[in-house]
């Protein structure tokens, strides 16, 4: 069997890795990889395959060979003419093709994560610092099931006749107007999103809602409401209580870590 | 003897006796614990836990959440004056009612879970009880496959049959009597504009659209084409051209006047019988081969009429302007095309979603705009945008209305801030007319179809009409449930409170709308988030210049690369010699 030159097996690893980044990790496994980034990895592939057959002088020969056969040896004559069109015309579709690329539009960058005040307030009255406000109804799960199950059925209510325009029956973002709305409106049923922050940061973000976010969260895109405006603040513990009872989620608590 | 019979007798009617409560106990839905505690979780809220309808969020939603009490469904693969199969129950709650707040429960409930929920439902009205023999269903077995010879009759069809006095002309919903339709809880229905196929409550494929034809909407104003709400229901196809002949002249004959006659009879009977039928009277088989061939054309007729209204749509709802499909304002070097140009159709329309504005009150819980869509070219100093909308109802005032409330004017605003943002960072004005940075706003109104008035705004409730009005070009109409609004301003303004515009830099847009004849008035409207726009620049003619030099340099180091080895072989075969 004849062996497969060194140079070969390069190509194929290299090739191989931008496959395997394109498609594998940035396809089947997750979501596509920015190009740039795709860009410096096979950068990292190439200088690695470049160490790896100079560190001797044999095997930099050994790599060398067909390539200098390909460009002298009279018994290559047609993979020279094939390389010498196809080179120069897919380098010249590429410079073209990026050249007549249209600029896509700004992207929109958001912290979906942003940080609180210190202080949790409804309207102007401060209620407690963010870290140690609680649920006021939190305790009742334990202490008076029946309480409890009446503030969560209040906020069930609250959540109908209010949240699932955007937020979904379903609690998952995808409401009737959610089409509508950039950004779109958080998905309860992620699990990113409850078990990540406390009830008293859910209190915030209702309460306060799109115009009350810091400018990191970009207030002035958000369609979510000043629910303060509209609901007591009995309602807005309710619903907090029905959505980890809908969900099954449990907010973090202060002194977890992460 | 006498007491023989009588023995018999009882025999008799007691085995039809226990048939029937065998029969009755089959079809009895089983109520289960599980149907009753998913209800309750997941469809109370809106439906009721008594199944009226009349859940807490109820209040703000319409169409109103379906009433179970009464067995009047919509969507359903029955006859008309049937109640659904099982089936059509489970597909509604698994797909959801498109262009309603009834979403599809697919992912939430598991199939065991929806299907009790079927039966649970079923228990509000007796009347799934009652009902002997299962419902009538329509039959999709004649198809006729969309072609264009089919949804040019079924256009014929469109007119005569009257769909007109609802849909429209074209079908944008804009009817005649469109603003005064209620259904049967005497709530405001609107009729569907059949340009926008994704809002179908029952699906768009051409089989759903028939089915609703045969089976009718119940409990909406949508007849279901059977007996006297067919044209000519009785008639075969050519009796009814000859009868519309007839009936298109001025002054009939004797002759005519007795042929028509027949064919009115004829009508008659034929709309006698379908009324037997749906009150279960059994038919003789002269009435039931009467039936059969009237319903074959009714049936014929509803394909033609299906294949044409499933033309209206696009296949599907066209994707939001954001990303690729975002608004590229098109240059050129002459001047820009007036309203009705046909160099508007040379461009693709961007497409942006409108929902209602729930955020301050008062809100519009319950929109009728569906989008607005945009396309623009600009040249060295102008740039001109066609907006074009859908609304039913053509509003230029005022109008109280005892039935039907209220109506205001109907108008739509164009948004932008004052400067577009530097950077992707960069603050811009709040999504909602702004706060406390200002946006720079088009309002148009539609009583003023000329004109448009430049705004600067700090919030809904901080409205400045701008003291400079710039030179805007506008022209504005409305036809056939659609408004079309063309407006044209020079890129550079004198007036500071203006966006300034220039060729490649992106620029923020947001819309308002209101349709009048649905309480839109000021606050209540709907909107749009932030979008962005661009004056396309003009394509670098670099693209023609680099791609020749790269192919010229990569064939020139190509050689270069095989000369330069070539020479070092010959010296080191040189060297070699010489050694």
């Amino acid at each position: 069997m004849k062996r497969i030159s060194l140079f070969t097996i390069c190509f194929i690893i290299f090739i191989g890795s931008w496959v395997f980044l394109q498609f594998v990790i940035g396809g089947v496994i997750s979501k596509p990889i920015p190009n740039s980034v795709i860009g410096m990895y096979m950068a990292l592939v190439l200088v690695a395959i470049l160490v790896h057959v100079s560190v001797e002088d044999s095997r930099f020969l050994e790599f060398l060979r067909p390539i200098h056969e390909t460009l002298v040896d009279d018994k290559y004559r047609v993979r020279r003419l094939v390389l010498v069109i196809a080179i120069p015309v897919l380098l010249t579709g590429f410079t073209y093709t990026n050249l007549a690329q249209k600029t896509p539009p700004p992207g929109d960058p958001r912290d979906a994560h942003p940080t609180p005040p210190l202080e949790l307030k409804y309207k102007d009255e401060v209620i407690e610092t963010m870290q140690k406000a609680q649920n006021p109804y939190r305790h009742y799960e334990k202490d008076d099931p029946e309480a409890f199950k009446s503030h969560v059925e209040n906020g069930r209510r609250v959540y109908y006749d209010n949240c699932f325009y955007c937020h979904g029956d379903h609690l998952d973002g995808q409401g009737h107007f959610a089409h509508g709305l950039q950004p779109l409106p958080a998905n309860f049923q992620d699990p990113g999103i409850i078990p990540n922050f406390q009830e008293s940061f859910f209190f915030w973000r209702i309460s306060k809602g799109g115009p009350g976010l810091p400018a990191s969260g970009t207030p002035w895109n958000s369609a979510m409401p000043v629910w303060e405006d509209h609901l007591t603040q009995e309602e807005i513990w309710d619903v907090i209580l029905f959505l980890s009872d809908y969900t099954g989620y449990k907010y973090r608590t202060f002194g977890e870590g992460h | 003897m006498l007491r023989k019979r009588i023995v018999l007798l009882s025999i008799l009617l007691g085995f039809t006796l226990f048939i029937s409560i065998q029969v009755f106990t089959q079809e009895a839905p089983e109520v289960s614990a599980k149907g009753k505690e998913v209800y309750e979780e997941s469809c109370a809220h809106c439906h009721g836990t008594e199944g009226r309808g009349d859940g807490s969020a109820a209040e703000n939603l319409l169409p109103k959440p379906r009433d179970f009490t009464r067995g009047l469904y919509k969507i359903r693969s029955t006859e008309s004056g049937e109640l659904p199969t099982d089936q059509d129950l489970f597909e509604i709650i698994t797909k959801g009612m498109p262009g309603s707040s009834m979403p599809g429960w697919e992912t939430q409930l598991k199939t065991d879970e929806r299907w009790e929920v079927v039966s649970y439902i079923k228990t509000f009205y007796d009347g799934f009880k009652e009902s002997e023999t299962p419902p009538r269903q329509i039959s999709l077995k004649d198809k006729i496959p969309y072609s264009d010879e089919s949804v040019q009759i079924g256009k014929g069809l469109y007119t005569d049959l009257g769909c007109i006095e609802c849909h429209g002309n074209v079908g944008r919903g804009d009817g005649t009597s469109a603003p005064t339709l209620t259904d049967e809880w005497g709530f405001r229905t609107w009729p569907a504009n059949l340009a926008e196929n994704w809002n179908f409550r029952g699906g768009s494929d051409t089989e759903d659209i028939f089915k609703r034809f045969i089976g009718g909407i119940a409990g909406s104003p949508m007849p279901a084409f059977e007996g006297d709400s067919f044209l000519h229901f009785g008639l075969t196809s050519e009796e009814s051209k000859r009868l519309s002949v007839m009936e298109n002249k001025d002054e009939m004959t004797p002759d005519e006047e007795e042929e028509s006659g027949k064919l009115y009879e004829k009508m008659d009977e034929a709309v006698l019988v379908a009324l037997d039928r749906v009150e279960g009277t059994e038919l003789t088989p002269e009435a039931q081969k009467m039936y059969d061939d009237a319903m074959k054309i009714v049936y014929e007729k509803s394909w033609h009429l299906a294949n044409y209204v499933k033309s209206l749509s696009p296949e599907k709802r066209p994707e939001t302007a954001i990303g690729n499909n975002v608004l590229r304002s098109q240059y050129m070097a002459e001047d820009l095309p007036i309203l009705g140009d046909e160099a508007w159709d040379t461009l693709q329309e961007s497409y942006y979603p409108l929902v209602g504005q729930v955020v301050i009150e008062p809100r519009q819980f319950n929109p009728t705009i569906d989008s607005v869509r945009v396309k623009s070219f600009y040249n060295d100093t102008e740039v001109a945008f066609l907006f074009t909308w859908d609304d039913r109802t053509h509003n230029t005032e005022v109008e109280e209305n005892e039935d039907t409330g209220t109506s205001y004017e109907d108008g739509i605003a164009i948004q932008f801030p004052v400067k577009p943002p530097k950077g992707p960072t960069d603050e811009k004005p709040y999504f909602l007319w702004g706060g406390k940075k200002a946006v720079y706003v088009w309002q148009w109104k539609a009583s003023a179809q000329d004109q448009i008035t430049e705004l600067t705004v700090k919030g809904v409730n901080n409205v400045t009409v701008q003291e400079m009005q710039g030179d805007l070009s506008v022209k504005g109409e409305y036809n056939e449930g659609q408004y079309r609004l063309w407006v044209k301003r020079t890129l550079a303004t004198d007036d500071k409170k203006d966006l300034q515009l220039e060729s490649g830099v992106f620029v923020p847009i947001a819309f308002s709308a209101w349709d009048g004849a649905n309480g839109d008035n000021d606050i209540k409207r709907v909107i749009s988030s932030w979008y962005s726009f661009v004056l396309e620049p003009v394509p670098s003619s670099r693209r023609f210049i680099y791609p020749p030099i790269v192919a010229l340099l990569t064939v020139g180091f190509l050689f270069g690369l095989r000369g330069f080895v070539l020479r070092r072989n010959a010296v080191s075969v040189e060297t070699d010699t010489e050694q």
